[in-house]
């Protein structure tokens, strides 16, 4: 126990001395022109890193095996160290995470001013204000969501997160289909947003392109601080449950590290 | 034989006389008058301003079966003109592969002063409702990236989308803008009703029409609401619950058991021209619907206070009544259009 605590110790001492150190580069005033940024949305699930049809045991006893992980992901903004911030124009914005896509999981954000930035928020889902809009700058995003199976069709609108795969539990003893889809109901919108802070700067330069790597634990879905039953109903597309999943939302995502190379 | 020369020689210069040879953005702008018994529009023609070009497009896309995964199932398949854009005479329509839905075509008429859409709701926005018959499996089953590709590889389609658009772009939003454009225009507000209400010539109405309107007033007005006859509400007006469908209506886009078997209340607007009548179709005649309402409603947890006088269900009628009230009901028939050459197929 002493000695984890040493371990501690030391670590801290020299994240110290590195944030000190690179507090000196966090001269944003000289620093000048445009670069890139690239995001990585690494799915996990709880302690382990999820892959698709692989039993996970949620907290409630039940065992699922997930076989889609998609979700929009949307209206990113990066904040710098200054707080001053960055919003990607809202047309080039959207983007859908498919985990067995591995192409889709990266995500490379042009034409960002060079700086030192701390944070990002964005939206899982399409914002209200948006859709209220109607076909207006929607560009070919429906195209693209429709291609993913992340289009609700009887509805008109999209899939925030598309969760699905078999489960068992104490009661449900056979592989049974599972599936939670969020988006727009008859009462609730279900569009989150969420706001994290990074553990390090990314350092935009012209010639530096940081990334930023978000560790997204699905298992916030189901059995994040809303504990969702799927053995009381498996088919979660609507209702009061859809906000419970969407609230679950606020703690699924945690920045892992930040590559500054 | 030389006239047909003579045809021949002539077409080609009124060919490149009419503008429509260019591929430039015409932005020739539509007056969208509202008819002053109307209530407001719901739309941001800021965002899609009518055009000439953009409702010539619309209405190409609402007639064009090659959209639909089988290449002939339009909007226009299940939403016919003469029948105030209904599938006249179909209970349920049919899509792609003979698929059979479960409820009734709604006309398409007045939409921009309408709130909600679909028997249900499902959708609130008139640019996104397409959507819904476009790709559902059992409509056109139709997919945006292979209509895309359709339209990219076609001519007509790629001068109109250059002609309608100021970006020009053959994608899913401009597609929908032209298609709400088209649906925008298609308003019904002629008929001698609209006349009666505006004092127009031709505004005319029988005593028993009077009287039909009178009654109207005093028993329907209460949810078929302004002269576009609907107050965009759902409500459960008492018809018993088809088991082999068990359609929840209302409820499948909101859960809530207050929704359970709720419908939108349709506007009455050509309502002689659009039978099968409810959101199922159950009723072929109006005199049939009104039956409903004097001696047909059931009651249930979800039943329309309206419709429950202290456990009287329905609306008191008698058959004088009836014959006035559908008498008055027939002054809502549009014949300007029904039959306007703008909105017609061919």
């Amino acid at each position: 126990m002493k000695f984890q605590l040493k371990n501690i110790v030391a670590v801290m001492a020299m994240a110290l001395a590195f944030t000190s150190c690179s507090n000196d580069d966090d001269n944003n005033d000289s620093v000048t022109g445009e670069g890139s940024l690239k995001i990585e949305f690494d799915n996990v699930y709880g302690s382990a890193d999820f892959a698709a049809n692989t039993a996970y045991t949620n907290s409630n006893g039940e065992i699922i095996k997930a076989n889609k992980v998609k979700y929009i992901v949307s209206n990113i903004v990066l904040t710098k160290a200054d707080g001053t911030t960055y919003t990607v124009p809202k047309t080039e914005s959207y983007f859908i995470i498919d985990e067995l896509t591995p192409a889709s999981t990266l995500l490379t954000i042009p034409n960002v001013p060079a700086g030192n930035y701390k944070s990002i928020s964005y939206g899982i889902g399409v914002d209200k204000a948006q859709f209220d809009l109607g076909a207006t700058g929607q560009g070919n995003f429906l195209t693209t969501a429709q291609n993913a199976g992340m289009m609700w069709s009887w509805s008109a609108g999209y899939k925030f997160v598309a969760f699905e795969g078999t489960f068992t539990s104490s009661t449900v003893t056979t592989d049974t289909n599972f599936k939670l889809h969020t988006g727009q109901t008859g009462t609730d919108y279900n569009y989150a947003t969420i706001s994290i802070n990074f553990p390090d700067n990314a350092l935009v330069r012209t010639n530096i392109t940081p990334q930023v790597h978000i560790m997204a634990d699905l298992k916030h879905l189901l059995d994040g601080t809303n504990k969702i039953n799927l053995s009381e109903g498996a088919t979660i597309m609507g209702g009061s449950k859809l906000a419970l999943a969407t609230a679950n939302l606020a703690n699924m995502f945690e920045v892992h590290h930040v590559h500054n190379d | 034989m030389k006239t047909k020369i003579l045809l021949l020689l002539i077409f080609p210069i009124l060919w490149s006389c009419s503008s429509d040879d260019s591929d430039e953005y015409q932005n020739i702008p539509i007056d969208f008058q509202i008819p002053s018994n109307f209530p407001a529009a719901n739309y941001n023609f800021a965002n899609n301003p009518l055009t000439e070009k953009g409702f010539e497009l619309g209405k190409k896309l609402f007639y064009d079966g090659r959209l639909s995964s089988d290449g002939i199932v339009s909007c226009g398949f299940c939403h016919i003109q003469e029948d105030a854009f209904t599938h006249h005479g179909h209970t349920f329509s049919h899509g792609v592969g003979d698929a059979i839905g479960t409820r009734n075509a709604p006309p398409i008429q007045n939409m921009v002063f309408q709130t909600t859409f679909m028997w249900d709701g499902a959708t609130t926005h008139l640019d996104l409702q397409p959507i819904i018959p476009f790709t559902s499996e059992i409509e056109m089953h139709g997919n945006f990236e292979n209509a895309i590709n359709m339209m990219k590889n076609d001519a007509a389609y790629k001068k109109l989308y250059k002609q309608a658009f100021s970006n020009g772009e053959i994608n899913s939003e401009n597609m929908l803008k032209a298609l709400a454009q088209f649906q925008i225009l298609l308003v019904s507000s002629n008929s001698r009703f609209d006349k009666y209400r505006r004092n127009e010539q031709g505004g005319n109405f029988t005593a028993d029409e009077l009287d039909g309107y009178t009654i109207f007033n005093q028993k329907c007005a209460s949810c078929h609401a302004t002269d576009i006859f609907t107050d965009n509400s759902f409500r459960n007006n008492g018809l018993p619950v088809n088991p082999s469908i068990n359609d929840v209506g209302r409820y499948r886009v909101t859960e809530l058991p207050q929704d359970m078997n709720k419908f939108k209340v349709p506007s009455l607007r050509n309502i002689e021209k659009t039978a099968p009548y409810m959101h199922d179709g159950r009723f072929f005649t109006l005199e049939a619907v009104l039956d409903h309402y004097s001696s047909g409603v059931v009651n249930s947890t979800t039943l329309d206070a309206s419709l429950n006088n202290s456990g009287v269900l329905g609306i008191s009628l008698s058959s004088s009544e009836k014959t006035k009230l559908i008498a008055f009901l027939k002054t809502l028939t549009d014949n300007e259009f029904l039959t306007n050459p703008k909105f017609a197929e061919y």
